[in-house]
C-alpha cells in the first residue's frame, strides 16, 4: 500500500530477499545441510552421511541432550513458579512497590550471563551451600537467568487480563484463593504455557553461565556443541545443533498445541 | 467479552515459537503501548488504574506483603547475594585486606582496555546494524506486503528461540575458510582459496550479532507498525506525499518508541553477548564477558574476573536502567503520540 | 474508612444472601483518587435504594455513576462515608463478603467455563451444598431463558445470550441486591429493547431484589426504573420518579439529560404572574422559590409545543413567533428548529400534508401548565442547552 507502482514494489521485494536470504534463511539451512555432510569445500557440502546422527544416538551426545532437557525442564518449571508467584504478588502492591519488584526481577536480564555464572561460583563454592560441582548449580543458574522472562511474560499477561473477571468472581462471593485458582490461573494458562516455552528454549540454548559452572558429569548440549567445534569437528557440531533445535522446536510445538487447547476450551 | 489471551502474537495457533517470542520482546512492545492488546483493549481497561489504586488497600496490604516475600527472598539468595559477593570479592586482593588495588591492576592491563573498547564498539555496531536491518525488513513486511510475508516474520522469530552461538556456527559454513561462499568462489574461479576470511575478526562477530539481534528489533517494530492506521497512510498518499516522506512523517514517529526500545535492548544484549564470541574463537576478539570467562576459568584469577564482571555489570545495568526509564516515559503517553501522528498525517 | 467494630465481618464464609429484603444506602459517600485525593470522582453521595426498588443511576460518562456502583460492590473504597446493604455497613468488607449480584457491560463470563459452570460459580464459591447446585443453576438459567444453552461455552453465544447468562450467574446466588453496570450498552438497539422488557419481567418475578442500574441511556432509565438518580460531575443532581424528573426537572441538567428540552433564559415578572422572555410576556406558573425579578430557565418539551397562535381547543396559551431554520423529518413527527429572537426553540409537530419549510415565519404556542421554571444557578453553568 505504501509503494503503489508494481515495478517499484518488485524492486523493494527483491532487495528484501537479497537481505533476508543470506542473513536469515541460509544460516539455519547450512547447519542442517552440514549435519548430513562430511566436507564442505565447494559451493555445496559433500559426502552425504548419517554418521553424525548415529554417533549422537550412541555416544555422550545423547546424555548431553538428556542433560539439557532435564536442566531446562527443572529450570523452567522453577522459574515459572517463582515468576508467576512474584508477578501475582506484585500486582496487588502499590505502584511504587511494584516498580521495585519489577526492577529486581528484571535485573538478571541486564546482568551478563557469564557474570551470573561467576557469581554463583563465588557464592556457592563454600559451605554451608556447597553446590559447585553439582548439577544443581547448573539448574540454579538457568533458573536465575530465565525467571526474569517468566516474570515479564506473566506480568504482561496480567496487565492484559480484564479486571472484570476477577471482580465478577469476587462479587459472586469467591475468596481470593478461589479467584486465583478457578479464574485467574485458568485465564492465564495460555500465557503461562508461552512463558514455559520461552524459559525452556532459553535454558536449552544457555551457554554463557553454563560454561562457567558445569561439572564434568553434567554436560548440557551447548557445551558439547562448543567442545565439538572447538576441536574442529564442525559437522558433528552441526548435527548436535540440529538435535538441539529439533528438541526445542518439538517442545515448543507441544506447548503450542496445549495452549491452543487451553484457549479454545 | 472474553479477549484473546495472547498478545500481539495472535491466537496461539501459529508457529510454535511465535507467542513465546512475543513474550521475550514483550517489555518493549507492552511498555511502549505498541502491543496490540494494550491499545486495542476496550475502554473498561482505562479505568483500571485508579480502580486498583483505591482498592481496599488497608486491609490487604499485610497479606500482600507476606505473599511478596518468598519470591524476593529466593531471588535475594540465588541472585542478589551472589552478585554482592562478586562486588565484595572485586575489592579483595589476593594478598588480603580490602582495597581498590584489584581495579588499579585490571585497569592497567592492555587486554582489559582492549576488551572494553571491543565490547562497546561491537555492541554499538550491532545495535546500529540491527536497527537499520530490522527497520528495513519490518517496513517491507508491514507496508509493502507480499504473500508469505507473515510466515517470514514468524520464521525470523524462530531465531529468538535458538541460542546465539548457532549463528556463528552457521557463519562458519557460510563464509568460513571451507564453506559455501568461498567454495563457490573456488568452484567458479579455480583458485585455491576463497577471498573471504573475516570470521575470526571483529567483523565476523559483528555480522553474527547483527543477524542474531535483528529479530529483537523487528518484533516490537512489527507490533508498532500494525498499530499504524492505514487511513493515515492513504490520507498522506492522497495528499501527494511520496513513500519515503510517509515513512518519515507518519510511520516513524509512531514507531520511534519501539525502535528505541529494541535498540536499547540490543545494546544491553550486545554488551553481554558471550556465545558468539566464544564460538568465533579468535584470540584478538576479546570482550568483557569473554575476559571474565578467561580470567576466572583459564587463569584462575577470580578477583580479576570479579573486577571485570563489576565493570560489565555496571555498564549493562546503567544502560538497562536508562532503557527502562525511557520506556516508562514514552510508554505513558501513547495517546499523545497518536495525536502527533494524526497531525503529521493531516 | 474501616468498618466500625460492631459491623466487623464475622469469620463466616461468604454470607448468605442478606435477607429477602435488603436495600442499599449511600451515606455521605465520597470517592477520590490521586496521591493526595485531589480528584473527586464522587462527592458526598446520599442515596437510598429501597428494598425491591429499581433505582437507575443516570449520567454522562465521568459523572461518577459507575464509581457509585463500584463502592457497593466493594471494588472502590470510599474516602469518606458509609455504604450499607440492608442494615449492614459493608464499607470495609471485601467484595466476596458482600452478597451481591453483579452484571457488567462486557459480561465478563469466564471463557474457560461452560454456561452451567459459569452460573454455578457463585454457588460453588459460597460453598452451597453440592446437591443443591444443579437445581439452582437450572432455576437461574430457566429464569433467563438460557436453559437450552447450559452446555455451551460463552464464546459460542451471541451478545444477547451472553448477557442472559451473566444475569443468570448473578441471580443464581439469590442476591438481595443486584448491580447492573451498563448491562445493555454492548447490545444493538433492537436487542436492547427486548432485553429491557426481559429485565422488567425479571424484576416482577423477583420483587424483593433491589436493583441499582447504572446507565447513560435515558430510555433505559425511564423504562425500567422506579426512581432515577441523575449524576453529573461527581454530584447527585436530581432524584425522583421518571415522571417527576421528566415533567418537573429541578435542574437544567436533568431537563436536558432526561428527554429533550428547550431551555430559555427568562426573568420572573414582578407580579409573579409569568415571565419575560426576549421582550415578550409569557404566562407560566411561578413556583414558591422564585421571587419577582429573579432569573430563571424556562423548560419546555418540544412535543408540547404546537403550531399556530392558539391551541385548537381555544384554551389559554402562549405564543412565540420565529423563523424556521431547519426541518427534520422523523416519521410520525417533524422536528422544527425555530429561531425566536435568536433563541433556538425545538418543536415536534405531527406530520401534516404541507411540510413547513426553512425560512418560513411561523407562530408556535404552548400551554402555561406545560412549562416548568427552573431557578437559575442550580447548575454551575448553562452548557446543557439541547
Amino acid at each position: 500500500m505504501l509503494v503503489p507502482s508494481k515495478s517499484a514494489r518488485r524492486a523493494v521485494h527483491l532487495l528484501f530477499f537479497a537481505l533476508f536470504v543470506p542473513v536469515f534463511a541460509l544460516p539455519l539451512l547450512v547447519i542442517v545441510a552440514a549435519s548430513f555432510a562430511t566436507g564442505w569445500s565447494g559451493a555445496l557440502p559433500s559426502g552425504a552421511t548419517l554418521a553424525h546422527y548415529r554417533d549422537i544416538a550412541h555416544g555422550d551426545a545423547l546424555d548431553a541432550l538428556l542433560t539439557s532437557v532435564l536442566t531446562a525442564l527443572a529450570a523452567s518449571l522453577t522459574a515459572l513458579t517463582a515468576g508467576t508467584w512474584a508477578a501475582l504478588a506484585a500486582e496487588k502492591r502499590t505502584r511504587r512497590t511494584r516498580r521495585i519488584i519489577d526492577a529486581l526481577f528484571l535485573l538478571p536480564v541486564a546482568v551478563p550471563s557469564v557474570v551470573v555464572g561467576l557469581s554463583l561460583l563465588v557464592a556457592f563454592s563454600r559451605p554451608p551451600l556447597l553446590l559447585n560441582g553439582t548439577p544443581q548449580i547448573v539448574i540454579l543458574a538457568h533458573t536465575v537467568l530465565v525467571t526474569a522472562f517468566a516474570y515479564q511474560s506473566v506480568t504482561a499477561a496480567l496487565t492484559r487480563l480484564d479486571p472484570a473477571y476477577e471482580q465478577c468472581a469476587a462479587g459472586l462471593g469467591a475468596r481470593p484463593v478461589h479467584v486465583l485458582w478457578r479464574v485467574k490461573l485458568p485465564l492465564l494458562l495460555p500465557s503461562l504455557t508461552a512463558a514455559a516455552g520461552l524459559c525452556f528454549a532459553l535454558s536449552m540454548g544457555e551457554l554463557s553461565a553454563t560454561m562457567m559452572i558445569y561439572p564434568p558429569d553434567w554436560l548440557p548440549l551447548p557445551v558439547q556443541i562448543f567442545a565439538a567445534t572447538d576441536r574442529g569437528s564442525l559437522f558433528t557440531g552441526a548435527a548436535l545443533a540440529v538435535a538441539l533445535m529439533a528438541t526445542t522446536l518439538l517442545v515448543l510445538l507441544g506447548l503450542s498445541r496445549l495452549r491452543t487447547k487451553a484457549s479454545y476450551r | 467479552m472474553p479477549r484473546t489471551e495472547s498478545g500481539a502474537a495472535g491466537t496461539g495457533t501459529g508457529a510454535a515459537g511465535t507467542e513465546m517470542v512475543a513474550a521475550r520482546t514483550e517489555s518493549a512492545a507492552a511498555r511502549t503501548g505498541t502491543g496490540a492488546a494494550v491499545t486495542a483493549a476496550p475502554p473498561v481497561r482505562a479505568a483500571a488504574s485508579p480502580r486498583t489504586r483505591f482498592g481496599t488497600r488497608s486491609r490487604r496490604t499485610g497479606a500482600a506483603a507476606l505473599w511478596t516475600l518468598p519470591p524476593i527472598a529466593a531471588l535475594g539468595l540465588v541472585f542478589l547475594y551472589p552478585l554482592a559477593l562478586v562486588v565484595w570479592q572485586s575489592f579483595t586482593p589476593e594478598d588480603g585486606g580490602h582495597s581498590t588495588a584489584p581495579y588499579t591492576a585490571v585497569f592497567a592491563q592492555a587486554s582489559f582496555r582492549a576488551a572494553l573498547t571491543n565490547t562497546v564498539l561491537l555492541a554499538a555496531g550491532a545495535t546500529v546494524g540491527a536497527l537499520l536491518l530490522g527497520l528495513a525488513l519490518s517496513l517491507v513486511i508491514a507496508f509493502v506486503p507480499f504473500p508469505g510475508g507473515k510466515v517470514l516474520s514468524r520464521f525470523i522469530d524462530l531465531f529468538l528461540a535458538f541460542p546465539s552461538f548457532l549463528i556463528t556456527l552457521a557463519l562458519l559454513f557460510l563464509y568460513g575458510t571451507v564453506g559455501m561462499a568461498n567454495g563457490l568462489w573456488t568452484d567458479v574461479t579455480g583458485a585455491a582459496h576463497g577471498p573471504l576470511d573475516f570470521l575470526h575478526t571483529p567483523w565476523g562477530v559483528l555480522l553474527a550479532e547483527v543477524t542474531y539481534f535483528t529479530p529483537f528489533v523487528m518484533r516490537p517494530l512489527l507490533a508498532a507498525f500494525s498499530q499504524v492506521d492505514t487511513g493515515q497512510l492513504e490520507a498522506a498518499a492522497s495528499l501527494g506525499a511520496r513513500p519515503w516522506r510517509i515513512v518519515r512523517t507518519v510511520i516513524l514517529p509512531e514507531a520511534l518508541p519501539s525502535l528505541a526500545a529494541g535498540g536499547a535492548l540490543v545494546l544491553v544484549l550486545g554488551l553481554n553477548e558471550f556465545g558468539i564470541v566464544l564460538f568465533t574463537g579468535a584470540k584478538d576478539v576479546v570482550t568483557l564477558p569473554m575476559l571474565v570467562y578467561t580470567k576466572a576459568l583459564l587463569d584462575g584469577d577470580y578477583t580479576g574476573a570479579c573486577v571485570v564482571a563489576v565493570v560489565n555489570v555496571a555498564l549493562s545495568v546503567a544502560l538497562y536502567a536508562l532503557y527502562r526509564t525511557a520506556m516508562s516515559r514514552t510508554g505513558g503517553s501513547p495517546a499523545r503520540r497518536t495525536g502527533g501522528a494524526d497531525r503529521a498525517g493531516a | 474508612m474501616p468498618a466500625p467494630a460492631a459491623t466487623a465481618p464475622t469469620r463466616k464464609e461468604a454470607p448468605a444472601a442478606p435477607g429477602p429484603a435488603s436495600g442499599i444506602r449511600f451515606d455521605g459517600v465520597r470517592v477520590t483518587y490521586g496521591r493526595r485525593g485531589e480528584h473527586t470522582v464522587l462527592d458526598s453521595l446520599d442515596l437510598t435504594v429501597a428494598p425491591g426498588e429499581v433505582l437507575a443511576l443516570l449520567g454522562p460518562s465521568g459523572s461518577g455513576k459507575t464509581t457509585a456502583l463500584r463502592t457497593v460492590a466493594g471494588f472502590v473504597q470510599p474516602a469518606a462515608g458509609r455504604v450499607l446493604i440492608g442494615d449492614r455497613d459493608v464499607t470495609g468488607l471485601p467484595p466476596h463478603r458482600r452478597g451481591i449480584g453483579m452484571v457488567v457491560q462486557q459480561y465478563a463470563l469466564f471463557p474457560h467455563m461452560k454456561v452451567a459452570e459459569n452460573v454455578a460459580f457463585g454457588l460453588r464459591a459460597r460453598r452451597t451444598p453440592r446437591a443443591e447446585i444443579p437445581g439452582r443453576v437450572a432455576e437461574a438459567l430457566e429464569m433467563t431463558g438460557m436453559a437450552a444453552y447450559a452446555g455451551r461455552h460463552p464464546r459460542e453465544l451471541s451478545g444477547g445470550q451472553q448477557q442472559r447468562v451473566a444475569l443468570a450467574r448473578a441471580l443464581a446466588i439469590r442476591p438481595g441486591v443486584l448491580l447492573l453496570d451498563e448491562p445493555l450498552s454492548a447490545l444493538d438497539a433492537q436487542l436492547r429493547s427486548g432485553m429491557l422488557a426481559e429485565l422488567a419481567r425479571l424484576h416482577r418475578e423477583l420483587p424483593d431484589v433491589s436493583i441499582l442500574y447504572v446507565t447513560h441511556d435515558q430510555i433505559e432509565a425511564l423504562t425500567l426504573a422506579d426512581r432515577i438518580a441523575v449524576l453529573d460531575r461527581a454530584r447527585l443532581q436530581d432524584c425522583g420518579t421518571p415522571q417527576e424528573l421528566y415533567r418537573r426537572p429541578r435542574t437544567e441538567f436533568t431537563a436536558s439529560f432526561v428527554g429533550t428540552a428547550n431551555l430559555l433564559p427568562v426573568t420572573v415578572r414582578a407580579d409573579r404572574g409569568g415571565v419575560d422572555f426576549a421582550g415578550r410576556q409569557l404566562t407560566v406558573p411561578v413556583g414558591d422559590g422564585l421571587a419577582g425579578g429573579a432569573a430563571a430557565t424556562l423548560c419546555l418539551r418540544p412535543h408540547l409545543v404546537g403550531l399556530g397562535e392558539r391551541p385548537h381547543d381555544g384554551g389559554p396559551g402562549n405564543t412565540l413567533r420565529g423563523t424556521i431554520t431547519e426541518v427534520q423529518w422523523r416519521g410520525a413527527t417533524h422536528r422544527l428548529y425555530v429561531s425566536v429572537d435568536g433563541h433556538r426553540v425545538l418543536a415536534d409537530v405531527p406530520e401534516r400534508r404541507r411540510t413547513p419549510a426553512p425560512g418560513e415565519d411561523i407562530a408556535l404556542h404552548f400551554a402555561p401548565e406545560d412549562a416548568v421554571l427552573i431557578p437559575a444557578g442550580l447548575t454551575e453553568d448553562g452548557a446543557h442547552h439541547a
